[in-house]
This record gives C-alpha cells, structure tokens and sequence, in this order.
C-alpha cells in the first residue's frame, strides 16, 4: 500500500469517527435532558421525604434539615399493613396469574380442540371491553359473597386473577416460536404433557415468564380506583394507594406531605429492585412476543 | 318507622327513670357499630364514645369500630352502598342532599330534633334540615373562608380594602392567594359581596325543585368588576392552601383547617382578617363568603333499639361536651351556643375572624351538584374579558348553562301570550320575567297590536295562570278589566305598546313606557 493510499484512508477513518462523535454526543445530550426531565419528580419525591424541618409543601427542593422522621412516622399510621395488604395481593396475584396465563398459553398453542378458534376469538373481544365498566356489578358480587371492606384483599385477588387468562397473547405468540418437533422428541421419550411444558417449554421461555410475572405483580401493586371502590373506608381492607391518598385531603396534607412522599418511596422500592434486576428478560419479553407472536 | 322509635323513645325513656343500672329494657347488651371520623378526630372519638359507654342513663353499650374516613369521602362511600357504610359518620353539609336522596340518614326524632333546634346556631339548624325534617346533628359551624395574610408585608391598616392589598402584593412582588378560578365555593365570595343570590330548593325528599339566581345582573356585573381587579394581576394565585405562604404568598384565603399550618409557617406574622372590601364605581363592596357546618348522620335501619341507641350516641357526640373538645384538641368551631359563647371560643384568632366575616357570609343551602362546575369558569372568562361586554358575556354564558340545568324552571315566571305565540315552553329569555337581587322579577315587552292582546304569566310547561289579572294594582287603569269574561285570570292590554311588569312577591305593577 502506497503512502498515497494510508494517508488517504487514514483521513476517511478519522472524518467517519468524528462524525459518529458529533452525532454520538448529539445524541446523549438529548438523552441527558430527557432523563433529567424525567427524573426531577421522583428525585424531589425523595428528597422530600428527608425533609424534616416541615411537613406541608414548600417551595425550595433540597431539605433544610435531613432525618428519617417520615419513615419513623409511618409506623405511626397503617402504612404498614397496607404495605402488607398490597404486598401479599401482588405477590400472589403474580403467582396464580402467571400459572393460569402460561398453562392457557401452552394449551391454546399446542392443542388442537373444538371451538379453540372461536374461543380465542371471545377472549380477544371480552379483552376489549373496558374493565371499568364491570365495576359496579363486580362490586355488588362482592359484596354479597363478604368480599369487601375488611375481606377486601381476597375479594381483589378474586377479580385481580379471575379474567387473567385472557392475557395469553404474549405468551402464546412465544411458545408458538418454539419448534414442535421439541415436543414431540420429549413426548417420544415418555414425557406427558405437564411434563413437556415444565422441562422443555418453560426453561427455553425465561423472558416471556419473567414478563408475566411482573405485569401481573404490577396491577395490583398500582391498582386504586377498584381497590378504593372495595375497601369503602375500611382500613384494614386498602391496599397502599388507597390508604395513603386519604392523607391528602384538604386538611391532612398540610401534617402528612412529607411522610407520603416516604410513603412513595417505600412503594416505588419493590418496584424499581425487580426491575432492576430482571430488566434485560423484560425488554426480551416484550419484544419477542410482539415480533413473533 | 318514625313513630315506632318515638314509641320506643318513650317507652326507653319511662323504664330509664325508674331503673336503677343495668340496661335499660329492650336495648340489647352491647351493638357493633362502625363510626366513621376524619383522621384527626379519630382518637377522640374512641374516648368519647367510651364516655358515652360508661355515663348514658340507659346503660347502652357500644363495641365500636372507629374508621379514618375524610367527610367528603364518607359522603361518597355511603352513596356508593348504603349498606355497607358507617352507622354513624360525618358529613360536610353540602354533601346533604345527595346522602338524603341515597336515603343514608336517618330522620332524628322529636325529642332528638327539638334538643338540636335547642342547642345549635340558626345556619347548622338549618343545614341539618330538609323542608321541615332533621336529619342530621351539626357537629361544626366553622365551613367558611377567611383572609391570612403576612404581617411583615402587608400593612395593618391596608386589611380592609381589595385595591390596596393587591397594591402591597404587587409591590413586595407576592402573591395574593385567593382560589377564584378553580372554586365555585370562592368565587361566589364577590358575588355574594353585591347581593346577589343563588339559592337552590330541595322538597323533603331532596330533590332539587327551584333555583333562584341573580349572578347575571347589574349587581353580579359590579362583582365580576371586583374579580376582574384581582384575576388580572400579575400576582393573584389561585390557591387556597396555607403552604402556599412557604411559596412566596403574602396573603391566602382558606378555612380554619389550615390556622395551625398558617401559624407554624408564618409565627408571629400571621395575621388574620375578614375579607376586604373592594371599591366600584365609588361604591364599596364588602366580599361575602359561604358559611357553612359539617354535620353527623346516623345510617337508617330496622332495629328501632339500635336506631335508638344510636341516635343517642350521635346526639352526645355533637354535644355541648364534645364540640368543646373538639375545639380544645383540633380548633373545630362549635356549632353549639353555649360553646359559642365561651371565652377560648371567642378568643381564638381563625374563628374571630370567622365571625368577623359573618355579617357578609351566606348559609350554603343545598346547591345543585352541577352549580360548582358551571360557576367555576366565570373568573378564567372573566380574565380573558377585554371590556364590559366581555364581563356580561361571562355572566349570559353562566346563567345559560344554569338554564339548561332547569330549562323548564318550575319557579321561572314566563308571559305567554300573542306576543310569543302563546308558547309555553319558550326557551328564549324574552319573555322572562328575570329575577332581580331584591327579590322581584321584572319584564320588559312590546304589545304587538292584535285582536287580543292579552296573556298570562305561567310556569314554564304550565297553561295553568300563576298570577295574573287579579294581582295587578299599579297600572290597572292600561288593562282590560274583563270581569267575569276572564276566568282565567288574564292580563289584557288596552293599548299596543311598550310596557315594564314588575313582580315584587304580592303585586303586579305595570308601566307604560
């Protein structure tokens, strides 16, 4: 190669890195922005919840004064039992949820039944319905089966878990991505059909369980007009949502900002870990469902 | 049922006088009952109604579960299901109506509403009441607004005038908190200041059957002026929370709810007033406010014991005793007299302030639910306004909406006759004899010449003549006098022409112009 040629291939090399440098930085500073825009609630959400020189609203962001007295003082409300009311909704929710959506799922692609079609068909449809509008007559249901007020968390976990196999679309778009032979192979080998989705279909499908799980803990974990509709001023029946937004009444958030925005935090905790954490199956999750499915 | 308990009552109260401890006959040995009670009062309410438990002459005994419930809230909740709601809960008393329609109260007794008419101001008396029925025991008479404002901005001797408090604002660069343009409750504050008047009639079931309102008038004009000199400038925040002082506020309006948020952000600066007045045209108008109580409700049932007993338990719980000491613990104001009249009571700052509103304040009645949402937008049109016209335009478009809400208005008086075809359903305001603040109606029409020129003035959807011939007595002599040829009491023109009908009430005068 002539010195001709290094030169000029040497200069094409550098023109092409420092375009992708400009378009790079370009490109983080937008990102940066966003992410601060985004940001600012939930970091003045924390550092309110430090804050212990007041406890209405004031209008500077960084504490005068830090402390955990917010923390301290929600062990003074019911904070914690709505916590416990929330927490064991979700995690059981997420549990009887995802079994019920993958056995379905499994079912609806790897069965081939009478009416499987038109069944898949009313599903989609009841699916579009808005959950709103079955509201009030849930609501009687419950009612008459005990199911509100102070029995409010098994009601919810009735109404959160009752319609879940409709969502199998995700799932099913999924495991219809993976080969039948596989099926057959194990099935060759002696393996019924429950054995078949627990020892092959399942390990090769991480994500899309992963996904289901944290959809299904999200609903409830997040739920308040359903939940505040059941519980009708029972506080041993509120999940964490409804309970707190009764501390911002008009005469109560002047004594409670403070500890919600604590209240906040410890809410977004649980949250904000699991996806941490299982990110990467979760954006996998979604999107092989979506391509394939 | 209303007689059953008052059979009970008597019976109870007969068998108390001679018992000597034990349970009073026919009460059972203890009721489980669910009270609901805002956060703050929560405790309080446990000890009290364990006083109750341990003093009441017929021994009844309550096992109570006491729930947290805001009184908006609970007023929700009980029209949500009535039958899972609170036995006992606290209302605010706009909320009324709406629980007296879901039947969630329980109507009080003789003996219970003789001793709440006995004990209690005038305004909780009669926000406890529908037609003439109690239905529920005033628990405070302190739901109105007044001004706090910063004393290290503004100025004593400023407090008392609109013009001069925006001036210090303006200056020191502050704001002026005054929640007009996301409040009905606030804004009707001007309105009121004028002599206007928007007053709603519900019948004993409480169902809305009337609206008098006179907000689109000469007097409602001179008060959009007044909320036109505030929202216009630069420094009004329309708020009504006490922390807006940590945001650069030098004066809000709000309750007696935010006096301990007020007093801890603002110490020995925190001043507190009545509302100033505002100047018009030379003309001085005080700002008026709503007044208003919270109240508790007892939750029908079939138990005429339980009833009973909870009546009773209600009845302590709004008490002379326990008003105070929801005023020594939380600053409620009373609605009781007695405690009205105590030294604490008068002395404190918020509900001297209060009382010292109350001269320009307005009982709040039962308003139509809808009234808050329509009054709402008067101060963002009246903000946008660019002129007069512009104001008048806010106030045409106000009652509009309100006519569409009552478009055949039963109280609504409208002349049918040749001049608007005899249309009794008329739509168009031309021939409404339009509510005036002093409480007369008036009209002004052209008498086209026909045949017979006469009509009659109706209800709306009504040929049946409300007033008429009978009730006229100034201006008799420009009017027909048809004796016995006019049995449906019809206003008959001698002459075509330009006349003005006033209706004061009792008479009809009618002017040639």
């Amino acid at each position: 190669m002539s010195d001709v040629k290094v030169q000029k291939a040497m200069k094409q090399h550098m023109g092409l890195t420092a375009s992708r440098r400009i378009s790079n930085t370009a490109i983080y500073i937008v990102l940066t922005i966003m992410s601060v825009i985004w940001l600012i609630p939930f970091v003045c959400i924390v550092l309110q919840s430090f804050r212990v020189e007041s406890t209405w609203q004031v209008g500077y962001v960084i504490p005068r004064q830090w402390g955990w007295d917010n923390y301290v003082n929600l062990a003074k409300t019911d904070f914690w039992r709505w916590y416990t009311n929330t927490f064991i909704l979700a995690i059981l929710t997420a549990a009887l949820q995802t079994i019920i959506v993958l056995c379905m799922s499994y079912t609806l692609s790897r069965f081939r039944f009478k009416m499987r079609k038109p069944l898949m068909k009313l599903m989609l449809v009841l699916g579009l319905f808005p959950g709103m509008m079955t509201m009030i007559i849930l609501y009687r249901v419950l009612a008459d089966l005990g199911l509100t007020q102070k029995n409010s968390i098994p009601g919810l976990l009735l109404v959160y878990v009752a319609s879940s196999g409709m969502g199998y679309y995700v799932s099913k778009g999924f495991f219809d991505t993976i080969s039948k032979s596989l099926d057959e192979a194990a099935r060759v080998d002696g393996a019924n059909r429950f054995k078949v989705l627990v020892k092959i279909i399942l390990p090769m499908s991480k994500p899309i369980v992963i996904y289901t799980v944290l959809t299904a803990f999200m609903g409830p974990w997040g739920d308040f007009v359903f939940a505040r509709y059941i519980s009708m001023g029972t506080s041993a029946g509120k999940n964490v949502a409804v309970g707190m937004y009764d501390w911002l009444s008009q005469d109560q958030i002047g004594k409670n900002y403070t500890m919600f925005c604590a209240g906040g935090v410890l809410v977004a905790l649980p949250v904000t870990l699991l996806f941490l954490f299982l990110q990467r199956y979760y954006v996998e999750g979604v999107t092989n469902g979506a391509v394939k499915g | 049922m209303k007689k059953l308990i008052s059979l009970v009552l008597a019976l109870v109260m007969l068998v108390a006088m001679a018992a000597v401890g034990g349970v009073a006959e026919g009460f059972a040995d203890s009721y489980d009952i669910t009270v609901w009670v805002p956060e703050e009062i929560k405790e309080l309410t446990a000890q009290q109604i364990d006083t109750f438990n341990n003093t009441n002459q017929f021994g009844i005994k309550f096992n109570p579960t006491i729930e947290a419930v805001s009184e908006a809230v609970a007023a929700d909740n009980m029209v949500n299901d009535v039958e899972a709601g609170g036995d006992i809960f606290c209302f605010p008393q706009d909320q009324f109506a709406r629980l007296l329609r879901a039947k969630a109260l329980d109507e009080l007794t003789e003996v219970f509403a003789e001793k709440v008419a006995a004990e209690n101001d005038a305004n909780s008396i009669a926000a406890a009441k529908s037609g003439d029925v109690f239905y529920a025991y005033p628990l405070t008479s302190d739901n109105g607004y007044f001004m706090y404002y910063d004393k290290s901005v503004i100025p004593e001797e400023d407090i008392d005038s609109l013009e001069a408090l925006i001036a210090d604002c303006e200056a020191a660069q502050k704001y002026f908190a005054f929640e007009l343009q996301t409040s009905s409750w606030y804004l009707a504050s001007f309105f009121f200041g004028t002599g206007c008047v928007s007053e709603w009639v519900t019948d004993d079931d409480g169902t809305f059957v009337k609206v008098r309102d006179t907000f689109n008038s000469p007097e409602g004009l001179i008060a959009a002026k007044g909320i036109e000199k505030l929202v216009k400038s630069p420094f009004h925040l329309s708020s009504s929370k006490a922390d807006s002082f940590e945001s650069n506020a030098a004066i809000v309006v709000t309750g007696i709810w935010d006096y301990e948020l007020a007093k801890q952000i603002l110490g020995d600066n925190l001043g507190v007033a009545d509302l100033p007045s505002f100047t018009v045209d030379g003309e001085e108008y005080h700002i008026g406010s709503f007044k208003g109580s919270k109240l508790m409700g007892v939750k029908p049932g079939n138990d005429v014991y339980r009833q009973a007993a909870m009546h009773f338990l209600a009845q302590y719980l709004t008490s002379e005793e326990c008003q105070l000491q929801r005023f020594e613990l939380k600053g409620w104001g009373p609605s009781n007299l007695a405690d009205q009249e105590l030294d604490a009571v008068k002395n404190h700052p918020g509900l001297a302030a209060l009382k010292a509103q109350d001269p320009y304040s307005v009982p709040q009645g039962q308003i139509h639910g809808s009234w808050w949402g329509i009054a709402q937008v008067i101060a963002d049109d009246i903000k946008l306004a660019t002129d007069e016209a512009g104001l008048q335009a806010a106030l045409d478009k106000y009652l509009d909406k309100i006519n569409e809400l009552f478009t055949l208005d039963n109280t609504a008086l409208l002349f049918v006759g040749a001049w608007n075809g005899w249309n009794n359903a008329d739509t168009s305001k031309t021939y409404y004899l339009a509510p005036k603040a002093d409480g007369s109606y008036v009209l002004t029409l052209d008498v086209p010449e026909s045949g017979y020129m006469g009509g009659r003035v109706v209800n709306p959807g009504s040929w049946d003549t409300d007033k008429g011939f009978a009730q006229v007595t100034e201006g008799a002599d420009l009017i027909k006098d048809l004796g016995a040829d006019n049995p449906d009491n019809n206003i008959v023109f001698a002459e075509p022409g330009n006349y003005t009908i006033t209706w004061d009430g009792e008479a009809f005068t009618i002017v040639k112009n």
